[in-house]
């Protein structure tokens, strides 16, 4: 599929280029485009729709690393179990596939809804960037389990978080699996990559519903 | 508690008084008939103690049937098997007036996959809802929906709607169109707008029980017998695939099974012309390049599947068309060269009506090209056909016959019922172009050439005429095993030696599925399924052959002058009998060959 030439580049940038869950780029266009004035970087999960098949191995690869099962007291991959994993793929008609993860936004609005008090000596609030990996994380212990963070992120964002349905703290925040994304490393058709991205980019990020949209306009000349 | 990677419960669902049990499925089931086909046709024995109902009566069961692989990450192996009583197929001479064989369909997607997450290893319907319904499942929750406000609804407007209204885009759903609605016969079930389980009239089975669709969404998986076992295994075909089926997988992504439309058609090998030729020399314009230039957008894959056969995109010419899949080889031959359609839009536009309307598309290109043959040869004019000059490769005459038969009129509802009813109507000789076995169309493989494979293939084929059955004992075994597995046959070559399926399902149940046991569960399930078609009447002058195959020379291509030899045919199918332990005369397997498949409950 052809970009349509009415389509100015800017637009797809604006519109595409920056989608939900994760940073989107199609093609071959990139990260190069995408630098920081400054070349500050992030390195980040991204997405190419032309790719995905949406088979949904980024599923169950991120489920099965992080969600061990302890097998006769050794601890091992679990089985993939879709319904654990942090990374979805929604599917939509007309035929789009939307694998949506968390973005680990450089000015994350779900941290900024925390509505626990930072923490006088570390200045975490429950819901914290880990400084070593640079994810998103929460500490369950200090967690009330308001979901203010989940609204943030649905509202500003590509709605990634969400509420345990018995515990209501936040849950799918991508854990980077110690640096070797299992859902990137499994991907059967490349469609994921984990790299360097412009920092101070404002990623505003797309519902899946908003980037099935466009890309069905984009490939199939179709308005829902 | 079950056997390991088994929940041994199925979702037992009675649509006449509502009721929804969870019900235990036995072991020895599981031992024997492992999933998918096999374990559904065995609940469907059990189902049904009496031969002879009527499949369309609500007493007829239909099971949804993911397999033990199903939910797992292997790598093409996402496939749901729909089983149920055939509303397509009848006997020469059976003493019950619906004397029908087994019927299983199975499809590609993430149905099959869903229910085990929702914690089955099956679902069964049985009954008649007093008004249009839909079973929604999440895990334990189980509850029938009203459906009123989506009856009549095509399947690509209903695949959109059902989702708004669940609200929740994780659900995974097969339902029916409008042509399973109507009791169209030949109607078939889809999920996701174009995976289909097209063949045996299941969706025809699922309209008389009011039953427009199934949605499902769950949260579990169950344990493993050996999962360290199963990982180290899982690891494995993924290398394998990586390294050792990169072009096979190339060549998938690139056409599916589209690419074999030319292929085939080189081959003399394919159904042209209502199966006078094999060959058709406009297959370039419909073939997979063809639609890669023209037409696909994008690949797309079924559940944990690297092949991404599934092709979508746009078609535009004579009809601006949303293509969700196709044409693939099936497709593609039955509506293109079957009936020497080469205009690409119009093919697409065929296949996309069928789809939403519901309809086996196998079988439709079936009654089409038929009824273009009758034309041409003056046995039945426009008059007949209310109108439609129905020559060969008129793409508008198709749309509208397609249509009637879909909606069920006039013409339409005579069609519908498939050739072989419409033969009996049309007389004057007919039957001798009706391609069916057992009532049931033969696909998109044309028999001549090749002939050893394919007429023992189509003629022994539990379900009447079926390409995927394989053309000798063994290959059957197989076919049954990776239906029954819910494995995709697509990549199944690829799992041999240290990755074969067995060494998988040992892993999975934890117990010893050896080569030798795991071949033996395949014979068990084919001949359980021939024990069901025999009870209801069916014997050895069944298992035929349509009658031009024997008189018809292909008078183009390379394969010119192939024809079958009559007596060739009935000395394989003697030796095919012989080599199941089967009668030779009545095709009855023998009650040695029942007690050593432990199917000594079928004995009669």
């Amino acid at each position: 599929m052809e970009n349509n030439s009415n389509y100015s580049r800017r637009h797809f940038l604006k519109d595409l280029a920056l989608g939900g869950g994760g940073l989107v780029i199609l093609g071959t266009l990139g990260f190069k485009i995408l630098k920081s004035a400054d070349g500050k970087t992030i390195k980040a999960i991204t997405v190419d729709f032309k790719k995905c098949a949406g088979c949904r191995t980024c599923e169950t690869a991120c489920s099965a690393f992080n969600h061990r099962e302890k097998i006769s007291g050794e601890e091992v991959f679990g089985l993939g179990n879709p319904h654990l994993s942090n990374i979805k793929v929604y599917h939509f008609n007309p035929d789009v596939d939307v694998p949506s993860t968390c973005a680990i936004c450089p000015d994350p609005p779900c941290i900024h809804a925390c509505v626990i008090s930072p923490d006088l000596i570390t200045g975490r609030k429950a819901l914290y960037r880990d400084p070593e990996t640079q994810t998103i994380k929460n500490d369950i212990k200090r967690c009330i389990g308001c979901k203010q963070c989940a609204k943030a992120c649905s509202n500003l964002r590509g709605g990634i978080i969400h509420p345990n349905p018995e515990t209501n703290k936040p849950e799918r925040m991508c854990t980077l699996c110690n640096g070797d994304p299992q859902c990137v490393k499994h991907c059967p058709y490349g469609a994921l990559e984990y790299i360097e991205i412009a920092a101070d980019r404002d990623l505003n990020n797309l519902s899946p519903n908003k980037i099935a949209k466009k890309l069905m306009e984009q490939w199939y000349n179709f308005n829902a | 508690m079950s056997i390991k990677g088994y929940y041994g419960r199925l979702l037992d669902i009675n649509l006449t008084t509502g009721e929804i049990k969870k019900t235990q499925i036995p072991e020895e089931d599981i031992k024997h008939f492992i999933g998918g086909r096999g374990l559904g046709t065995k609940l469907l024995w059990d189902k049904l103690p009496n031969p002879g109902i009527d499949p369309l009566s609500p007493e007829n069961a239909i099971l949804y049937m993911p397999g033990p692989f199903s939910g797992l990450p292997i790598p093409s192996s996402s496939r749901t098997c729909v089983v149920t009583k055939s509303p397509r197929t009848s006997a020469l001479n059976s003493k019950y007036e619906y004397g029908s064989t087994v019927s299983y369909s199975n499809m590609g997607g993430f149905f099959g996959p869903e229910i085990r997450f929702a914690g089955y290893d099956g679902i069964c319907v049985i009954g008649k809802a007093s008004k249009p319904v839909y079973i929604k499942i999440i895990d334990d929750e189980v509850e029938i929906c009203d459906a009123s406000k989506f009856w009549g609804m095509g399947t690509d407007e209903f695949d959109n709607a059902l989702i708004e209204e669940l609200g929740d885009r994780k659900f995974e759903s097969c339902y029916i169109g409008p042509a399973g609605e109507n009791l169209v016969p030949m109607a078939s079930i889809l999920n996701t707008a174009a995976r289909a389980a097209g063949r045996g009239g299941t969706g025809c089975v699922m309209g008389s029980k009011n039953l427009k669709a199934i949605a499902v969404k769950g949260t579990q998986m169950p344990k493993l017998g050996d999962h360290k076992k199963y990982l180290e295994l899982l690891e494995k075909v993924r290398t394998s695939f990586k390294e050792e089926n990169k072009d096979d997988l190339e060549w998938w992504r690139y056409g599916g099974t589209a690419n074999a439309l030319t292929a085939s058609s080189k081959s003399g090998t394919q159904a042209v012309k209502n199966y006078s030729e094999g060959t058709f020399g406009e297959i370039e314009k419909i073939g997979a390049a063809a639609n890669r230039e023209q037409v696909w957008k994008r690949d797309f894959a079924c559940f944990s599947c690297q092949l991404a056969c599934k092709k979508s995109g746009i078609a535009k010419g004579s009809y601006s068309v949303m293509v969700h899949d196709g044409p693939e080889y099936e497709t593609g031959t039955l509506f293109g060269a079957n009936l020497l359609i080469s205009d690409l839009a119009g093919l697409q536009k065929l296949i996309a009506v069928a789809d939403d309307y519901g309809i086996d598309i196998i079988s439709a290109g079936n009654v089409i090209g038929f009824l273009m043959e009758a034309y041409e040869k003056g046995i039945i004019d426009s008059k007949f056909l209310e109108g439609i000059e129905l020559t060969w490769g008129n793409v508008e005459g198709s749309l509208e016959l397609l249509q009637k038969m879909c909606n069920r009129q006039g013409i339409g509802d005579l069609a519908c019922r498939g050739v072989k009813y419409l033969a009996e109507e049309i007389k004057q000789d007919s039957s001798k172009f009706a391609i069916h076995v057992k009532g049931h169309e033969l696909a998109a493989w044309n028999v001549p050439v090749n002939s050893e494979y394919w007429s023992i293939c189509y003629a022994t084929s539990n379900r009447g005429a079926c390409h995927m059955n394989g053309g000798s004992p063994e290959r059957q075994d197989m076919a049954t095993l990776r239906d029954s597995l819910a494995a995709c046959s697509f990549a199944s070559g690829w799992y041999k030696n240290e990755i074969s399926y067995s060494k998988f399902l040992t892993a999975i149940t934890g117990l010893d599925w050896t080569d030798e046991e795991f071949a033996k569960a395949g014979t068990r399930i084919f001949t359980l399924e021939k024990m069901f078609n025999y009870r209801e009447g069916f014997i050895r002058e069944d298992d035929n052959l349509p009658y031009k195959f024997f008189e018809n020379k292909f008078t183009f291509g390379d394969f010119k002058g192939s024809i079958v030899d009559k007596k060739e045919f009935e000395k394989n199918l003697t030796e095919y009998y012989k080599l199941r332990g089967w009668d030779t005369e009545t095709s009855k397997p023998s009650d040695d060959v029942l007690n050593e498949l432990d199917l000594e409950f079928t004995i009669m």
